[in-house]
């Protein structure tokens, strides 16, 4: 960061950038699959690579957890929680028993089938209903404290991965919305400015590194006395 | 602490999350593809070396406190 800034300082004035265009289609595209807004946009290479790469950290955290650590909880049966006076129910009830889900669920559509499972959940039965079953079911206290005693730290490492692939694709949806955090001048700008000729004599854009004349000079050459002293003059 | 750190499993899934989150944080500052690839190396070396400092830190304080 530290080496972009003199940079940031001179460039941004010598090659104007073109206004940010929001864009909130490809936005919504890089929510329901991470890249999928900026594959939209033309930049694929981008976009493959924020593919792979946020569904391989969701997918391989669901891995280190045996599948079993993306899930909304049934609360049915769970104590209420009170926030500011109000009794919670439903959705918000689950997610406070699960915050975790909150930034899991920013990874799109492949956190949906927690979702499904929520919502279809019968306590009566050892799976959901297809296709999903036991995807992303919440699972029952058994195997909650199973999965804890024998899966080591890796089970809780694995949430964690997922939480990180939702926070990360939060920065892909910006991505797609506003651009990347820097910008680049067009191509045909920067060849531009890169053939030109430094031209010492010729007019320069008034940048930080190259800023207007001072304006009390001209005006002094300008009425300057004959027979008076000069300005400014010591002796 | 060689032996301990292979015993430890978690270890070995580190890296995953290294390469990730250095080239996806890199590649939502810049378009250009060298730009992404300098600065998710700049972020790699940066985690790695926090990871192992911090790791560091707990062997030793662990060991000899």
């Amino acid at each position: 960061m530290a080496s972009a800034s003199p940079k940031a300082s001179s460039e941004p004035l010598e090659l104007p950038l073109p206004p940010v265009k929001l864009d909130p289609l490809a936005a919504l595209f890089s929510y329901l699959v991470p890249g999928l807004g900026q594959i939209y946009q033309g930049r694929i290479g981008k976009g493959l690579l924020f593919f792979a790469g946020l569904y391989t950290l969701f997918f391989y955290g669901m891995w280190m957890g045996q599948w079993r650590n993306v899930w909304l909880p049934d609360t049915h049966d769970l104590p209420d929680v009170v926030v500011l006076g109000q009794r919670l129910e439903g959705v918000p009830k689950a997610v406070s028993y699960r915050p975790q889900f909150v930034a899991q669920f920013f990874i799109g559509t492949a956190a949906w089938p927690a979702v499904y499972q929520y919502i279809k959940f019968d306590r009566t039965k050892d799976e959901g209903p297809p296709p999903f079953k036991k995807f992303q079911r919440a699972p029952t206290e058994e195997q909650l404290n199973e999965l804890q005693r024998n899966a080591s730290k890796r089970w809780d490492l694995g949430w964690v991965y997922t939480v990180i692939a939702g926070v990360l694709n939060l920065l892909v949806i910006y991505d797609a919305l506003a651009g990347p955090m820097f910008r680049d001048p067009p191509k045909w700008l920067e060849e531009q400015a890169a053939g030109k000729p430094a031209a010492p004599e010729g007019p320069k854009p008034l940048t930080a590194a190259n800023p207007p004349p001072e304006p009390v000079a001209p005006v002094a050459a300008a009425t300057n006395p004959p027979d008076g002293p000069p300005q400014g003059g010591a002796t | 602490m060689i032996p301990a750190l292979f015993a430890v499993s978690i270890y070995w899934d580190l890296p995953v999350l290294l390469v990730i989150v250095s080239f996806v944080y890199a590649a939502t500052r810049h378009d250009r593809w060298d730009r992404i690839l300098s600065e998710a190396f700049g972020w790699g070396v940066r985690i790695a070396m926090f990871l192992v400092g911090i790791g560091l830190t707990l062997y030793l304080l662990s060991t000899y406190l």
